[in-house]
């Protein structure tokens, strides 16, 4: 499964995941404070720039992925310069797209591995109240294992559809898409029993 | 045990799956993401605590860098934009959609099914959501509303299909709905 | 009736023990009253679609419990102490995608390892050795969903082998590969030491096994030498496929 980490390589690749998230979460909290339009600016400026330093490529994509955003900057901008308060505006539309940008340079930056290290670390203390990180390190390596298997199915099943009618399938074709992956559930399982299955205490 | 993992596990890999195969047509032509269609089904099929579990399980996977939300987006970004509200409803709904159909004892599956999905999947996830939106965009809970009203047709005509899915997959699997063990 | 081939391996030989085996699904028996009593070093199993060789090795290999009735191997009863049946016997299911739960090669090699008590790094260490084995250490970081059908099932073989069960158990693995496909997994099999007990429909596959189960209608047709079975399994075989009964309904 392809991750959204970037192929393009950069020093930040290299970093702790856990200090770049920890990063995140404390520039994300400070955007909320700052009210400043013209501190927002700077601070656009400075993210766009960290997407400059890795090189063209990435700071394309980096862009690109900022374009979803665009129905919520039209109507905020909109609304603001028909009121007249300009000023809040340009804040709202700023920290938004601070906010997005920084965090999907941690996500273009982290391998995908990476960030499962962390979700495992972060996910121990909660054995005390019950979790199993076995079971959750199962469940995860399963979703990301059997994504692409399913949508084959689904797109194969959609494909039995349109070589029996002229319509694009509709809804209905996701009734046998489901009764599959409730099917593919019972297989699963069973190929975990097989192999042992959950166990109650897991060596790490 | 093993038979609520992969459950789970499997049903977050059918809300991915779902937002990404081709687009699928609702009886009026238009095209749908399925991806919320997912969330109702994992409450209506799988019910509350497991329903809940899959969807975030699915968010998980979608935070740590996974194309997985419907268009092939995903990564942290996507919870720092105005629709986070939203991604947070998910779980929420699904919980309390599959709540509904547990408790329910009375009336036809498909009925059930529906009225659980418009409540958890429109009334309780929009409540959410458009809240979310408010905070992001710095705009009144009302304002914000506004901008949601088109979407509504569309998510009460995919919760009756999440009703009919539900009772066809009550007569497929009797043994998959975990919702009525 | 055991059935000693001329294998003077005896640790290979394993005990299999069912006592008035059943197994239904909602009032309908699909395995009856079955016992025997036999040790093993190649069993194959032969029986149409249907007849109940599925289920009879889902309980062989403790997945499932049975209705009533007792089944064995070596004298440990599989479905309740898991941990045992963990080092007694290992499946290789006829649909690799149904087997595989982890995206890449060798995590799905190191599963099986952690799950017999390795820790992270003697699992990692013995799946690298197990790839050696197989000379496919280049598949390491190879994603499982980009594996041809055979690369899968071959996975699926190499993940079994590096737990070393003293039986593997193949319910029909190789059904749909083509001809070489199926060749290659069988020269890839022969790198197992332990007992096989073979599922299939293709008295091909088990030509030189020693013993062979014939299943029918969820009871045991018969049970003795291969070289005396299958003559008369395929003989029967041949017979129904004159007849029409695929338009019989199950009741």
């Amino acid at each position: 499964m392809i991750s959204l980490s970037s192929p393009v390589k950069t020093k930040a690749h290299g970093w702790p995941a856990g200090a770049k998230l920890a990063g995140l979460c404390i520039l994300s909290i400070l955007l909320i404070a700052i009210t400043s339009p013209l501190i927002h600016a700077l601070f656009f400026s400075v993210v766009l720039f960290l997407y400059l330093l890795a090189g063209r490529i990435f700071f394309v994509s980096g862009i690109k992925k900022l374009f979803i955003l665009w129905p919520f900057i039209l109507i905020v901008s909109l609304w603001h310069l028909y009121n007249g308060q300009t000023a809040q505006g340009i804040t709202i539309v700023l920290r938004l797209l601070s906010a997005v940008a920084l965090a999907n340079l941690v996500t273009m930056t982290t391998k995908l591995s990476d960030m499962i290290d962390v979700i495992h670390r972060l996910a121990k203390p909660l054995t005390f109240i019950g979790l199993k990180t076995q079971a959750l390190e199962i469940s995860i390596a399963l979703v990301i294992r059997l994504t692409p298997e399913l949508i084959a199915k689904g797109t194969a099943l959609s494909q039995a559809w349109r070589a029996r009618s002229p319509k694009r399938p509709n809804w209905k074709v996701v009734i046998p898409f489901i009764v599959v992956t409730l099917d593919d559930a019972d297989h699963s399982a069973e190929a975990l029993r097989a192999r042992g299955g959950i166990q109650p205490t897991h060596k790490e | 045990m093993e038979r609520n993992l992969t459950h789970i596990a499997l049903f977050a890999a059918l809300i991915a799956a779902l937002g990404l195969i081709p687009r699928i047509e609702l009886s009026f032509g238009i095209p749908i993401t399925a991806q919320s269609l997912g969330i109702m089904l994992a409450g209506t099929i799988l019910g509350a605590k497991r329903g809940a579990l899959a969807v975030l399980l699915f968010l998980l996977l979608v935070a740590i860098g996974l194309p997985f939300l419907a268009g092939g987006r995903g990564g942290l970004g996507v919870f720092a934009g105005p629709t986070v509200g939203f991604l947070l409803g998910f779980p929420i709904a699904a919980f309390i959609i599959g709540l509904i159909v547990e408790k329910t004892r009375i009336g036809p599956i498909a009925l059930t099914a529906t009225l659980a999905s418009i409540i958890g999947g429109i009334v309780v996830l929009y409540i959410v959501g458009i809240a979310g939106l408010a905070v992001k965009l710095d705009k009144s809970f009302a304002d914000s509303a506004k901008l949601m009203y088109i979407f509504i047709p569309g998510d009460i005509i995919k919760a009756i299909i999440a009703g009919i899915i539900t009772a066809a997959i009550a007569k497929a699997r009797p043994a998959s709905l975990l919702s009525k063990q | 009736m055991s059935a000693q081939s001329e294998n003077n391996k005896s640790q290979l030989h394993n005990n299999i023990s069912c006592d008035a085996l059943t197994y239904e699904i909602d009032g309908k028996n699909i395995l009856n009253k079955i016992s025997l009593e036999t040790t093993v070093n190649r069993l194959g199993v032969v029986g149409r679609n249907g007849s109940g060789k599925s289920t009879f090795v889902r309980l062989l290999t403790g997945l499932i419990a049975p209705s009533s009735g007792k089944i064995s191997i070596n004298g440990i009863d599989l479905h309740k102490d898991r941990k045992s049946a963990l080092r007694e016997v290992g499946i290789l299911f006829q649909n690799a995608d149904h087997q595989i739960i982890f995206p890449t090669v060798i995590e799905e090699i190191e599963f099986g390892l952690k799950q017999l008590g390795h820790t992270k790094t003697q699992a990692n260490a013995h799946a690298l050795a197990t790839l050696e084995l197989f000379k496919k250490p280049h598949w390491k970081e190879a994603y499982c969903a980009q594996l041809s059908q055979g690369q899968k099932h071959l996975l699926c073989l190499m993940s079994i082998v590096a737990m070393a069960p003293k039986i593997i158990i193949l319910d029909e693995p190789f059904a749909g590969l083509d001809i070489p496909t199926k060749m290659q997994l069988n020269k890839y099999l022969a790198l197992y030491e332990g007992s096989i007990i073979h599922i299939t429909h293709d008295p091909k596959d088990i030509e030189d096994y020693d013993t062979t189960v014939w299943i029918d209608e969820g009871a045991i047709k018969s049970l003795g030498e291969t070289k005396e079975i299958l003559p008369d399994y395929l003989h029967h075989m041949n017979r129904l496929g004159q007849s029409d009964d695929i338009t019989e309904l199950s009741r």
